[in-house]
């Protein structure tokens, strides 16, 4: 790995400019002509040049043959966002044989001609002055060396339901050595639990059966069932995995799933499985096909009469005194695969799910009808266990509705025309069926034809949203009160039964999977992708995947094939023997480390990975693997010993002075974290929010990387306002916690800069998640009319009072 | 204990429903609630808001702002004065050019609205200044015997964005008022349901088959009487049940009680003191039975 020290006077700087019209998106708002003469005129840039789309095929030629030919030893690009194209080209200037990171770019398309497109003229000069801060930056860029580390051929496929499934007998079959772990007794997840599947009525657990079978008896695979995660440490392609072993008071290896100790077994509770309809032994297994095929005793029920022990006999499988175990694993890939809950709408009064015996939730009827099921298949109503001769369905509780959850859950359309269905092949002319809906969403393979199945079967379909449901006390039959948008009018409807084809949900525990591995969830509770479109099953952490419903809801085919993407996904990293880490870490000058001398060892609390180690009396040192380059150690240290690469203070500072070289007092300066902020100030610049174009944004990648000094020396150089853009509080950050440091750090800095005289609004955090363009555009809207609102003149006046102040504390600086 | 309002009674109780101020009177004072008389109120607002939205915030503004004036809070009897001044109070909290336009009108008579004082209806402050707690210990004759149905009405709990109190597809308040008088609330359909009286003006019809459809509900699960908060609704109910029953040709017979009188039988007030002879339909075998039948049991 380089040092920045080695590094003495570089060749003379030859930096070549390219300008991207991106069709018009640039060049239709942003006047090219103007940027490309002016990108001429500053120092060191030797060579510019204008395409129509630089990204293209001819685009990046041009920037190897002027590498070639004029000898550039830095390119910057002018166009998309970095988080665009920046890997492209990086590729492109390697291609000419230049060190990808002597590349910068400058975003005048997502930052400029996208955001402010009522104002040509201003987007010009925002954009002008990207190019000469990308510049700035690219001066004082040096070469870096990409890092390999080794990586563990195994994966951790965390939940086995039947995207968790499939995507383990994938890698399995690839040849991949795979742990799944599953939190219940057995995997097979919700579709385990499921009587038919649509729209083919396949029976569920006769298709699933033999996967979960497979994934058992798999050589590559082994599952740890009724554990939990508890920790992981590491990245990609070595992750240490702990894992707690849950006890089930019977040894896995002695038990046969011959099931006799559940014959003698005298108690039952209620079985989650049956969505508590039916019952278990207090020593059983969760339904009959469970994987692996290992009994478990619940305690709290069991009554140790120890029946069990002695009917098992000479196996000695049972054994009361088990404790929870702890098992630690190595991987290289992880897939989260956990799924979904199932809303139980019981904070829905008017729907009366809870206090009527005879509304029950679409889950509920599946263990109903399924001939497995706790009452045979027999379709019963709870109050009297009749049959029922009428059964509505509500479609969409809880779901699309804005005081609930106001997504749509995906395939409750589906499940109920499945369940309509069964009930009218089952019961024919003797039931009459009613499905209240707002839309009918069938747009999967066959299954709009599944939809006319239905109607032609006879169950009315009326379109509207139900208000309430009333049971009458005598009969229990229940009265559904709703609009029928075709007839215009309200309507009621006497039934016997209602089916409530509830929300599904984000898994109980997500927050805590998120947190253990560090990912990020989007508003709706789900996890948050790499990216919606180009990375649907990666996850924001390297070597993490996603698979099924975990991510967004989807259906049983959808989450299959996405089990398999997601396999594949994880095949790239555990394929390789090694993998490249971006060099972009923090290296620690051993010269200028007070640890040397003293206690210190700021640096190594403030890393969110434990990435940095001090030992008494030596220099601090930094775990290279481990580190995530996010930059908090080099804005903690004290002395300024630590430099992140690609991120040196004097790269951030040449980016700030370039940034307010003209009427710093009319200019808002933002520090935007790359994964987060600078994200949602590109959304507001695709989704074309248009706000204020006094902002100049720099890039780093996290807000803990935030130096108290850029501060200070943006306002120094007369900077009308600052703004400090992070992930969300309290766990959106990227590297953990970089932005609860960062905040520590600026509301003592803020607090400081208000005491000297400083009106307060002029400086500025905000949390702005990448989802969140709108917000960043109001943001920076109202930072401008706070500015406009000061005047320049207070500005000034109140610059000039802070300046010797913080001249003196910035005398360490060059 | 040692609560002070200012009283706001707006339009239809002093006029048309008397039994409902008489009674509460009593029974606040009797929990050691002072009352202090506001004479230059005006009309809370709300009748006007079709008319002109802006005449209506200015109206309940005015009320807010003498209230604010004499640094008290204020207590309605009348749900509908209660969610307008809730309403208007938050609405011009909130938004700042509103509120100028309006107190640009209020200085006229000068006054200024700041948004200093709350407002609560009667259940909102029994339950939430006053206490159950407090209730429970004034109760000297448990309504142990008597079985009743409770009516919430519209405005007391909605929209609940202004409202902020008890759950409108859901509410508990009443019924749990109701059982501290140690009486039985009884479920039964339709709780939520209108009682009718919006649609008054508009279609008589409607409006008292909606009442009637309620009243039938009522009756199938037997009880004894039917417990409103609100003016309008006991309007619906009480001075409307025989049109009803001879409309429809159907006896009910179910006394309609102001909670307040409910919670002063079971304090101990004598029904006189109640106003229990202005009510329509006769509550006298209630009445009755609470004041012997409690001496039997």
């Amino acid at each position: 790995m380089s040092q920045p020290e080695n590094v003495k006077k570089p060749e003379e700087l030859r930096i070549g400019v390219f300008v991207c019209h991106c069709g018009l998106n640039i060049a239709g708002t942003v006047d090219i002509k103007q940027i490309v003469e002016y990108a001429k005129t500053i120092p060191d840039v030797v060579f510019v040049k204008e395409n129509r789309y630089t990204c293209a095929d001819p685009g990046q030629e041009e920037i190897r043959k002027a590498i070639r030919e004029q000898k550039l030893n830095r390119v910057v690009v002018a166009a998309c966002s970095p988080r665009m194209h920046e890997p492209t080209f990086r590729r492109t200037v390697t291609e000419a044989g230049l060190n990808p990171f002597l590349f910068e770019m400058a975003n005048i398309r997502e930052f400029a001609s996208w955001c402010h497109p009522s104002n040509p003229q201003a987007a010009t000069e925002r954009a002008k002055d990207a190019v000469r801060m990308a510049v700035a930056k690219a001066r004082l860029l040096m070469p870096l060396q990409t890092i390999e580390v080794p990586v563990t051929n195994k994966a951790l496929i965390v939940g086995g339901g039947i995207a968790g499934m499939n995507a383990a007998l994938d890698l399995a079959e690839m040849g991949f050595q795979v742990y799944m772990l599953e939190n219940t007794q057995s995997i097979g997840g919700h579709m385990a639990a499921l009587d038919k599947t649509f729209p083919t009525l396949d029976c569920s657990i006769c298709i699933e059966g033999p996967k979960m079978v497979d994934c058992g008896r798999h050589p590559n695979i082994k599952i740890f069932a009724n554990a939990d995660l508890v920790r992981v440490d590491g990245y990609i392609g070595n992750f240490k995995v702990k894992i707690r072993q849950n006890p089930r008071y019977v040894i896995p290896d002695r038990c046969t799933g011959c099931g006799e100790c559940k014959d003698v077994c005298p108690i039952e509770y209620p079985n989650e499985w049956d969505m508590n309809l039916g019952t278990r032994k207090a020593i059983s297994v969760p339904f009959d096909q469970a994987v692996p095929l290992i009994y478990a005793v619940n305690k709290d029920y069991c009554i140790e009469c120890f029946k069990c022990v002695d009917v098992c006999g000479a196996r000695q499988a049972i054994d009361f005194e088990q404790k929870p175990e702890e098992v630690e694993i190595e991987v290289g890939a992880i897939i989260v695969s956990t799924g979904f809950d199932v809303y139980l709408p019981y904070d829905m009064p008017l729907l009366g799910y809870g206090k009527y015996p005879n509304v029950i939730t679409s889950m509920e009827f599946e263990r109903l009808i399924l001939a497995a099921g706790p009452t045979g298949g027999k379709v019963i109503r709870q109050s009297d266990g009749k049959k029922p001769h009428t059964v509505a369905f509500i479609q969409c509780v809880g779901s699309r509705d804005k005081n609930k959850y106001p997504y749509c859950s995906n395939f409750c359309c589906m499940y109920t025309l499945k369940h309509v269905v069964q009930l009218k092949e089952k019961y024919k002319e003797d039931v009459e069926v009613y499905v209240f809906y707002m839309d009918i969403r069938s747009p999967g393979k066959g299954y709009e034809e599944f939809y006319d199945r239905a109607r032609e079967r006879g169950v009315n379909f009326i379109r509207g949203r139900v208000s309430r449901i009333d049971e009458d006390p005598k009969t229990h039959n229940l009265v559904v009160h709703s609009e029928d948008q075709t007839l215009g009018q309200p309507i009621e409807i006497e039934a016997d039964m209602v089916v409530l084809a509830t929300a599904a949900i984000p898994k109980k525990g997500s927050d805590e999977i998120a947190r253990i591995l560090n990912l990020s969830r989007g508003a709706d509770g789900f996890f948050m992708e790499s990216h919606p479109k180009l990375k649907p099953l990666d996850a924001p952490t390297d070597g993490v995947f996603y698979a099924g419903a975990c991510q967004g809801l989807k259906d049983i085919p959808a989450s299959v094939a996405q089990g398999s993407g997601a396999a594949a996904r994880a095949a790239t990293v555990i394929s390789k023997p090694k993998w490249k880490i971006e060099p972009i870490i923090s290296v620690i000058d051993e010269s200028r480390c007070r640890n040397v001398t003293a206690k210190c060892g700021i640096c190594v609390d403030k890393c969110p990975y434990g990435a940095i180690k001090a030992e008494p009396n030596k220099a601090a040192q930094v775990i290279t693997a481990s580190c995530h380059g996010c930059g908090t150690c080099v804005a903690e240290c004290p002395q300024d010993a630590i430099t992140q690469m690609h991120f040196t203070d004097a790269q951030i500072l040449a980016q700030i002075r370039a940034a307010l070289e003209k009427d710093p007092e009319d200019k808002i300066l933002a520090i935007l974290c790359n994964w987060c902020s600078y994200a949602g100030a590109d959304l507001a610049g695709t989704s074309r929010f248009e706000y204020p174009p006094s902002v100049r944004a720099i890039r780093v990648m996290c807000s803990g990387r935030v130096d108290r000094d850029f501060i200070l020396e943006a306002f120094r150089l007369g900077a009308g306002m600052v703004l400090v853009g992070a992930c969300h509080l309290p766990y959106d950050c990227h590297y953990i916690s970089g932005n609860y440091k960062m905040k520590a750090r600026t509301d003592a800095l803020k607090g400081m800069l208000t005491k000297l005289g400083m009106s307060p609004e002029r400086f500025r955090v905000e949390y702005v998640s990448a989802a969140e363009g709108i917000h960043y555009a109001e943001v920076i809207t109202e930072i401008d009319a706070d500015m406009k609102a000061l005047g320049k003149e207070k500005i000034k006046a109140e610059n000039a009072k802070l300046r010797p102040i913080i001249e003196n504390m910035l005398k360490r600086k060059k | 204990m040692g609560s002070k309002y200012l009283i706001f009674l707006g339009c239809a109780i002093p006029y048309r429903v008397s039994a409902y101020e008489i009674s509460a009177r009593k029974v606040l004072s009797k929990l050691g609630v002072e009352l202090v008389e506001m004479p230059e109120f005006n009309c809370c607002g709300l009748p006007l808001d079709p008319v002109s939205h802006e005449a209506m915030l200015i109206l309940a503004a005015r009320n807010l702002a003498l209230a604010e004036q004499q640094g008290l809070n204020i207590l309605t009897l009348c749900p509908g004065c209660a969610g307008t001044l809730k309403k208007v109070n938050k609405i011009l909290k909130e938004d700042k050019t509103l509120r100028e336009q309006i107190n640009a009108h209020l200085k006229e008579a000068g006054l200024e609205f700041k948004g200093t004082v709350t407002t609560k209806h009667i259940m909102q402050a029994l339950t939430e200044d006053i206490g159950l707690e407090t209730i429970r210990k004034a109760i000297t004759k448990p309504l142990t015997n008597l079985k009743v149905a409770e009516h919430n009405g519209c405005h007391i709990l909605r929209p609940k964005e202004y409202i902020g109190f008890d759950n409108p597809e859901d509410p508990q308040t009443l019924k749990t008022l109701i059982e501290a008088t140690s009486a039985t609330c009884l479920d039964y359909i339709d709780e939520t349901e209108c009682c009718g009286a919006p649609s008054v003006g508009v279609s008589d019809k409607v409006a008292l088959q909606l009442a009637r459809d309620k009243l039938s509900h009522i009756k199938m699960v037997n009880a004894q009487a039917l417990i409103t908060i609100c003016p309008f609704c006991h309007i619906m109910y009480d001075t409307n049940e025989l049109r009803i029953e001879k409309m429809f040709n159907e006896t009910y017979g179910i006394p309609v009680l102001h909670y307040p009188q409910l919670l002063g039988l079971a304090m101990g007030i004598p029904p006189e003191e109640l106003a229990f002879n202005e009510l329509r339909v006769d509550a006298t075998k209630i009445v009755k039975q609470v004041t012997e039948g409690a001496k039997q049991e």
